[in-house]
């Protein structure tokens, strides 16, 4: 139980929007040691082996030499805290509870890649994350860290807090972007990447908002530190967002790769009423589906996705014998339905015939027809949108299809 | 011997003038000679039912004679509604009976076998007829009418038909339907093959479409119930003999059920998916002709059983498109029949069964133009029209633009081949001018009913024989039928069915109505298996 | 020229033999329909390809000329990603195309009656009680790239919240109804419904010719009244 909550959560660092109080545990430090050398930042998360904890798992390194790597009158960072999948409720802990270690981390970023204007774009619905944003960040700008940072760039460096349109896709990167120019968040096409051409056409880094809460501590307390959290050659923490059918449901900052079991059984302190497992949609419902089987895998990007699942935000949402797949798939995809934009036909007609088919079916009113016309459209349509909204409505639908095939076949008629 | 279209499509040239036809035949001869009612073996003597004795075509005759497709046995523990009208049906005529008789204060119920509108209705292309111009007279409408169905319709019915049809106008217009105007805001008109006054209102070559969905639109912002997918398979009588009801097949879930109603307005339409002697048609997927079956087994009387309507100008090519419809419009502008030698061979304006006999003269006596092995037809001189009036195809008959595009051919430049395709049956169910069958409570409009038409239909008499009869039976069934429910509703009458076709010595195997072309392959369908526990299964053979 | 088979040799009964229709065919191209895989001709559309290969089809036909909206299809042709609609009679088979039928979705949760709104000034303001959701369009274009007739779907519902229902509703002209506009619609604005009520109230409030108006008039003082000749 020690490993439990090292990091982001500590409870020393969760001091809500108090400068004072996260400078006396140790925050600014980090900042500090990257203002001695900026252009160390990047190798240094490099050696720390960061990626996006947003549900990419992308190298974070990388995105940040593309940045650095483009030259702008402006260049923007995107802190994204849009988090509205179901299930997931990492970000706006880590936002109303931690405000001055996402702030010092995205100054960091900033500083590793020359971005002189920073967004913390933020779910219009977390009311709390918002107001402690903002007034951290005003504490912030008053603060001599903040002065010291104006100094090193030569300019004062841009904060603004801004509400997200609550639209689920707005979380998407380039969607994200739209936002913050004030449009309505359509995903664009790449290229060109945001990196080269983002907000207003500037270089822009969108960054998830626990990726950033990492980098101060990778700054302060080494690479070699932040590599040992992991468990096995995995790295850091990740924040699981437990919830459904187990006993103590919640966030749990734990090493990452923990095993599926022990989150499920050490954390959340086991089954509800002590039913069977019967299924776990992964990083909200947006990929596969684990299964009793897999309660042994280790939670980190690379073993999940050996699985053929996805470890996503994180998120691991608990099903217990008794609960009807069919309902609950229907459910989610029924969420990717209602938050398709519009632009790209195939997704949204798609996600909206894909709900309708699996009422029909968990209603009782399916046919063999429309179990052959699901699986027939799991084919069709992957990778026909912009963005990845309809690969994981269908990717939710097609896991459930591929290990409960026999619990859809009863509901038809 | 035919030509070859290649060679055909060589030696035309659009011209503007061309030599008007010299007709050798009276159209008495040449339909005797070339249509396909005429055709020997075509018809057949009913043997069993009302018109026992009667001539039918042997394909219908199948049907009508056939067995039903439920015993009692399907009905235990089907649902029941309880309705005051049920309408069967959901095109022009069904939605037009059901909106004046919810209007009425009656409940209304209206089942149809695919969706609200699924029908012919929506495919019409040519116009409604109604004497509107003022030198033109309702009297002179009904006599046209008479006189292009050879003087064989009931004289009641056309008169009542003639005299609603500006009425029937005002009635689509306060549904929302949209006309095209001139520059006055007065209804333009055209002429119909076969007479006398320009009387033809419509809306570009899409009145049907816009019909349909106004008046779909119009029953869904209703308080009438819609029952979609839910084909009747038989109707209920009570004690007396009265209609009372129907059973219908629930195709979304697979079981019957039992609409028990004051009075029942049968509106299914026409036949020409049964693809009677073998010739493609323009008709709509459902028109299988399941209400002629179902008010036949009641006892309801029919007419002209042997007489039907093949529309002259069939597309033939190319053969995807085979059978489609070019509206008569297209003539009315102006547009000539052209054989292999590029001569007029008949007057285009005659009547519809004229100018068909004409073109099957033509393909029978070598003057055709041949399409690889199967395929014959003559040319539609669109070319010609565009130089008489250039830009008129355009802007009149954007349809017609779209079908030339399917065909990757340019209307303007180049001919269409066409030959006549099954388009309307003539006789139907026999009515009194209130759409009332000779079965007490049971009503037809529209195509399944007969007497209206005569032997031949014009142009533009189908949509408003809809929308007329449909009104009057709608506003009828809801007026007469405030009575109390009926003590014992049955299908009874499938026993005598039964009894006299066991008597006749009629096989049993087939069932009716037939509900869906072959092709669809009904019978075989495992999604409704449930429909078909209580039969043998057929098996197909091909 | 190679020959091929035809709508009219499956409308035929008499060529829905498939010997008879195997002597016609020289080549065949490979799809796939609702997850059948299916060889027939180029020449047929997606329905008539599943009835020559002998699957049964009973929803989603009609009227097989495309104006009634019953079949509507998603296709993905080959060695693409992109998913379009279509509707499956107008839609002719090409190699390694992917096709599948969609069932009739969920009816608009809008509803009206013309009857209700007392004069032409009062349609604008009936037409926003009834459509409140027109005036959201995000122009996301998913009505217009859905539309399988290439009607303007969008520009038809901006005219409609201006008020310009007559122009709006002739950008409707040829829509058949097939409700692909309204599932692409994440606003929820059933376009086709207020393209299909744009053109209802213009002629319902503004189409009076006055050649019907004055025939009705002289039929309803008793004149023009047929006279059946017994013979």
């Amino acid at each position: 139980m020690e490993e439990l909550n090292q990091v982001l959560l500590r409870k020393e660092v969760r001091v809500g929007a108090d400068l004072d109080v996260w400078l006396e545990h140790g925050g600014g430090e980090g900042l500090k040691a990257a203002l001695q050398d900026p252009t160390a930042i990047i190798p240094q998360i490099k050696e720390a082996g960061l990626r996006g904890l947003g549900g990419s798992g992308f190298p974070t390194y990388k995105k940040w030499e593309f940045v650095a790597g483009n030259h702008g009158e402006e260049k923007y960072l995107i802190c994204n805290g849009n988090e509205d999948e179901p299930g997931t409720f990492k970000d706006c802990i880590l936002l109303e509870e931690t405000p001055h270690q996402v702030i010092e981390g995205a100054v960091i970023a900033a500083l590793a890649t020359g971005i002189n204007q920073i967004v913390f774009y933020i779910n219009p619905d977390q009311e709390a994350s918002i107001a402690s944003m903002r007034e951290a960040v005003e504490q912030w700008k008053a603060s001599e860290l903040n002065q010291a940072v104006t100094k090193a760039i030569g300019e004062e460096m841009g904060y603004r807090v801004m509400a997200s349109s609550g639209h689920y896709i707005g979380g998407e990167e380039t969607a994200a972007i739209e936002s913050v120019e004030g449009k309505f968040p359509f995903p664009r096409g790449r290229p060109p990447f945001p990196a080269e051409s983002g907000v207003h056409g500037k270089p822009t880094l969108v960054n998830n908002i626990e990726t950033l809460s990492n980098v101060s501590h990778i700054l302060r307390n080494g690479a070699e530190w932040y590599r040992n959290l992991g468990i096995d050659d995995t790295y850091g923490t990740k924040i699981y967002c437990l919830s459904g059918d187990v006993l103590y449901p919640g966030a749990y900052e734990l090493p990452m790769g923990t095993r599926l079991a022990d989150l499920i059984e050490t954390y959340g302190g086991g089954m509800l009423q002590g039913k069977f497992l019967k299924a776990v949609f992964t990083g909200g419902p947006s990929n596969t589906i684990l299964t009793p089987k897999h309660l042994d895998v280790h939670l980190d990007f690379d073993s999940v996705a050996e699985r053929r699942s996805a470890l996503g935000t994180g998120a691991m949402i608990v099903v217990s014998e008794g609960t009807g797949i069919v309902k609950r798939v229907t459910e989610y995809v029924n969420f990717f339905a209602a938050s398709s934009c519009g632009q790209c036909p195939p997704c949204k007609t798609g996600t909206y015939y894909i709900s309708l088919l699996l009422s029909k079916i968990d209603t009782g009113q399916g046919s063999r027809a429309d179990l052959d016309s699901l699986i027939n459209l799991c084919k069709i349509l992957p990778n026909s949108g912009r963005c990845h909204l309809i690969n994981g409505a269908v990717k939710v639908l097609d896991s459930s299809l591929y290990h409960f095939m026999d619990e859809y076949k009863q509901a038809i008629k | 011997m035919s030509i070859t279209y290649q060679e055909a499509l060589n030696n035309y040239q659009p011209l503007e003038r061309r030599e008007p036809a010299v007709e050798t035949l009276s159209t008495e001869e040449l339909l005797q000679q070339y249509h396909p009612d005429h055709y020997k073996d075509a018809a057949t003597t009913l043997q069993v039912g009302p018109n026992r004795g009667d001539q039918c075509h042997h394909q219908l005759a199948d049907m009508l004679q056939a067995d039903a497709r439920i015993d009692e046995a399907d009905l235990a523990g089907a649902r029941t509604r309880q309705t005051d009208v049920l309408v069967i049906g959901g095109g022009g005529a069904g939605c037009a009976a059901a909106l004046v008789a919810a209007k009425a204060g009656a409940r209304v119920t209206l089942a149809t076998k695919l969706r609200l509108g699924d029908s012919n209705t929506v495919m019409a292309e040519g116009g409604i007829q109604a004497s509107v111009e003022k030198d033109d007279t309702p009297q002179a409408h009904y006599q046209d009418t008479l006189k292009a169905g050879h003087f064989h319709a009931d004289k009641e019915l056309v008169a009542s038909m003639a005299s609603d049809a500006p009425e029937v106008i005002r009635w689509l217009i306060q549904q929302g339907m949209q006309f095209d105007l001139d520059k006055f805001g007065d209804i333009m008109l055209r002429r119909a093959g076969g007479t006398t006054a320009d009387r033809i209102a419509y809306y570009r070559d899409y009145t049907g479409l816009e019909m349909m969905r106004v008046l779909r639109e119009s029953v869904k912002n209703s308080n009438i119930e819609v029952l979609d997918y839910s084909p009747a398979v038989e109707l209920m009588s009570n004690q007396s003999g009265r209609c009372a009801g129907a059973v219908i097949s629930n195709l979304k879930e697979c079981t019957f059920e039992l609409i028990k109603a004051n009075a029942v307005i049968i509106a299914t339409g026409g036949i020409g998916r049964m693809h009677l002697n073998d010739f493609p048609t323009s008709n709509h997927f459902g028109a299988t002709g399941d209400g002629l079956v179902l008010a036949y087994r009641l006892g309801a009387k029919m007419l002209d059983l042997d007489s039907f309507q093949y529309h002259p100008t069939g597309l033939a090519h190319p053969h995807h498109l085979a059978g489609s419809l070019i509206t008569e419009g297209i003539r009315s502008a102006g547009t000539y029949l052209l054989n292999s030698e590029g001569n007029r061979f008949v007057d285009e304006l005659k009547t519809r069964d004229h100018v068909s006999s004409a073109i099957l003269k033509e393909c029978t006596e070598g003057r055709g133009i041949q399409v690889g092995d199967q395929a014959t037809g003559v040319w539609l001189d669109t070319p010609g029209l565009e130089l008489r009036n250039p830009g008129l195809i355009a802007q009149k008959f954007p349809k017609l633009v779209q079908l030339g595009k399917k065909c990757d051919i340019d209307l303007t430049t180049t001919p269409l081949l066409v030959y006549p395709t099954l388009h309307y049956q003539n006789g139907g169910v026999q009515i009194d001018k209130n759409g009332l069958s000779t079965v007490p409570g049971l009503y037809c409009v529209g195509e399944v009913s007969g007497g209206i038409h005569g032997r031949n239909r014009i142009m533009g008499n189908a949509l408003l024989d809809i929308i007329c009869f449909g009104r009057r039976a709608g506003a009828h069934a809801a007026e007469c039928n405030r009575r109390p429910g009926h003590k014992k509703i049955s299908i009874e009458h499938l026993s005598s069915l039964r009894r006299n076709l066991t008597m006749a010595k009629m096989p049993m195997e087939q069932k009716g109505p037939m509900l869906f072309p072959e092709c669809a392959k009904f019978e075989d369908d495992s999604d409704y298996d449930g429909l078909h526990k209580n039969r043998n299964r057929k098996i197909s053979t091909t | 020229m190679p020959k091929r088979v035809g709508l009219e040799y499956i409308n035929n009964p008499q060529f829905t033999n498939i010997d008879a229709m195997e002597n016609l065919i020289e080549q065949l191209v490979t799809v796939t329909i609702n997850g059948k895989e299916i060889k027939a001709p180029p020449s047929l559309s997606t329905i008539q390809a599943l009835w020559y290969a002998g699957y049964p089809r009973v929803q989603s036909v009609g009227c097989l000329e495309g104006v009634c909206g019953s079949c509507r299809i998603l296709v993905r042709r080959a060695e693409s990603t992109e998913v379009t609609m279509a509707l499956g009679c107008q839609t002719l088979l090409e190699e390694g195309m992917e096709v599948n039928f969609l069932v009739f979705p969920t009816p608009t949760h809008h509803t009206y009656n013309l009857e209700e709104i007392p004069n032409s000034w009062e349609v604008q303001t009936e037409f926003h009680r009834i459509f409140p959701e027109a005036v959201n369009c995000r122009s996301c274009n998913g009505c217009n790239k859905s539309c399988p007739k290439d009607i303007q779907v969008k520009e038809g519902v901006a005219l409609a919240s201006k008020g310009k229902f007559q122009e709006a509703g002739e950008l409707f002209v040829e829509c058949v109804m097939c409700n692909f506009c309204m599932t692409a619609c994440p606003e929820y604005i059933s376009p086709n419904h207020v393209g299909l009520f744009s053109r209802r109230v213009t002629a319902y409030f503004h189409t009076r010719p006055s050649n019907l108006i004055n025939r009705l008039e002289v039929m309803r003082k008793g004149e023009l009244k047929i006279e059946i000749d017994q013979d």
